[in-house]
């Protein structure tokens, strides 16, 4: 029965082969799931959704933790167990969800510069931008993913992925890494500013900083590169900056670390499994009780 | 009166102004970037690491570079990406880029590959292959356990990567012989060591911006990483492995001079500190 059922869904689901089957497919599946996501809005209450998202949750959880704990056995040279067949779709279907956020973040992004927009809010002016960035960016990326050229491609390239690359190439990239490199000048003056030697603990973490600074950059080893490599036990070349530095990071840095990696992972697990029974408060619609 | 000037002096001291610092930070950057004055780069023990995972990978075993960064990130894991897949090329061994997140890493990654590939007149599909942008995170490295074929099902071109000559035969993790992950992201190291690590085996590797390294120091040094290359002074030192030199060795020139701008300029802001708090001692 299970093998038919899964025949049936296949065949109901079978690729699209045309530009119109797939319209109608995606068009289809949204209509499909607005419906079922209405009908679940109106016919469950909180408690109803409270129990439904607990139930989900709990299931997805066991659904997981069981398919990586179970032991497997060699199967047609693949190691498996009755759970491994079901990780691919339950994948798909967790990506499509995951997929349906992005939907809501730009709904609410809508939302918010929408009526900055339309009110002339403070800084409306932004918000355009916003909209003038997203339909742009949005229409030229499909473009460019639907437009094929030849290999190697043509010295002049299609209009539309030509307006790709100069957007994608010459604005959006310049544009994050002129934002980021920003750091630069704002670390040095943020260094400068507040990095006072006002008690012992603060005159340590400079010497480490200096030392790890310097030991990261070339001219720390050109600094230090007259003491001797071997000899004397190796205790001179200990002191080369760049030695220096990486026994910093190795044994000073990595148990600190190791330690911090413990707590989290702990507390990552108290909380999964919070999560994972609902029994963490203010989720689920708990504050509607 | 002969108080107040010395005062003053030490509150300057502490007082530099945001724009005089940025200007001397702007300067040392374009001097070094149009007049950089070389200096020697000797590999370390954790790059060492990457460089030899990469030559070690058995025959007919694949590896994967996850490209999980963008162009916020690209000053130091860009010339990270490129080295090693010179690295790869030079040790004639096939690798396929896959990107988790963000997408935009997909496209750079490739543009990078295309480029290197030229000077080794490697082929796409035989060679190197982009598995494009997969969404899912640790669902697509969970997935990828199972049945890569299936999970990733077209390339970053749109065509089936059953279609691709160096895909014949890989099915799961156990036909990877090597992934490294080369990314500006916190945590998405955790969930190779998580999936393909710990059951399976297979070596790992990465490539961190400088700030994240120190997180991971620990892994290298459980042997559960078989390297990393710590921001642009890793790409720097992989560079000097592959003998092609390249962004990173001008990046590290110019690092070199603004590491020297902020000691300096800490040390001015103490000393003014130490004065001023000397001054009101007496």
């Amino acid at each position: 029965m299970w093998r038919s059922l899964q025949i049936g869904l296949s065949q109901l689901f079978s690729p699209a082969h045309s530009t119109g089957e797939l319209v109608a497919y995606v068009v289809g599946a949204l209509l499909a799931s607005v419906l079922v996501l209405a009908l679940l809005h109106k016919g469950l209450g909180w408690r109803g959704k409270r129990r439904l998202t607990m139930a989900v949750t709990f299931t997805a959880g066991l659904f997981f933790a069981l398919e990586y704990f179970y032991p497997v056995r060699m199967v047609a040279g693949r190691q498996r167990n009755f759970l491994t067949d079901y990780i691919q779709p339950a994948n798909e279907v967790l990506a499509i969800i995951m997929a349906f956020t992005v939907g809501l973040g730009i709904y609410s992004l809508i939302q918010v510069h929408g009526r900055n927009v339309l009110r002339q809010r403070r800084g409306w002016c932004n918000s355009l931008a916003f909209f003038l960035s997203m339909v742009v960016m949005f229409g030229f990326t499909l473009a460019d993913n639907y437009i094929k050229v030849s290999d190697p491609p043509p010295a002049v390239l299609p209009y539309p992925k030509a307006s790709f690359e100069i957007l994608f190439n010459g604005l959006f990239m310049p544009l994050q890494s002129a934002t980021f490199s920003l750091l630069a000048f704002y670390i040095a003056s943020a260094a400068y500013r507040a990095f006072r030697v006002r008690t012992l603990e603060a005159g340590l973490m400079m010497a480490a900083a200096f030392v790890v600074m310097l030991g990261q950059v070339p001219i720390g080893a050109w600094l230090t590169h007259s003491l001797p490599v071997t000899g004397y036990h190796g205790i001179p070349a200990f002191f080369r900056l760049e030695n220096l530095g990486e026994w910093v990071m190795t044994w000073l840095n990595t148990p600190a670390q190791r330690g911090i990696t413990f707590g989290v992972a702990i507390g990552a697990l108290a909380m999964s499994l919070r999560i994972w029974l609902s029994l963490e408060r203010g989720t689920f619609f708990s504050e509607q009780s | 009166m002969e108080a107040a000037a010395p005062q003053g002096f030490r509150q300057r001291l502490q007082q530099l102004p945001r724009g005089f610092i940025y200007l001397l930070m702007a300067l040392v950057v374009v001097w070094q970037l149009l007049f950089p004055l070389p200096m020697p780069i000797s590999p370390s023990a954790t790059t060492k690491g990457v460089y030899d995972a990469i030559n070690k990978v058995p025959p007919g075993k694949l590896i994967v570079i996850s490209a999980d960064w963008d162009a916020s990130t690209e000053a130091e894991t860009g010339p990270q990406m490129t080295a090693i897949m010179h690295a790869c090329f030079r040790a004639k061994k096939p690798f396929a880029l896959l990107t988790l997140s963000p997408p935009a890493g997909a496209k750079l990654a490739n543009d990078r590959a295309v480029a290197v590939a030229e000077q080794y007149g490697a082929k796409y599909g035989v060679n190197w292959c982009n598995w494009g942008y997969k969404y899912g995170y640790e669902n697509i490295v969970m997935s990828l356990a199972k049945n890569i074929p299936a999970t990733l099902k077209s390339d970053f071109h749109g065509d089936p990567i059953s279609a691709l000559p160096m895909m014949t035969g890989v099915k799961d993790y156990r036909d990877l012989g090597l992934v490294i992950e080369v990314t500006g992201l916190a945590n998405v190291t955790e969930i190779w060591l998580g999936f393909l690590r710990g059951p399976f085996g297979t070596p790992l590797a990465a490539g961190y911006t400088a700030v994240m390294a120190p997180g991971y120091y620990p892994f290298v040094d459980s042997h559960q990483m078989a390297g990393m290359l710590v921001g642009a002074k890793g790409a720097a030192e992989m560079e000097a492995l592959v003998e092609h030199p390249g962004d990173a060795t001008r990046i590290m020139n110019v690092q070199s001079w603004a590491h020297l701008l902020i000691i300096a300029l800490i040390v001015v802001g103490n000393l003014g500190y130490l004065l001023a708090r000397g001054g009101g001692r007496r």
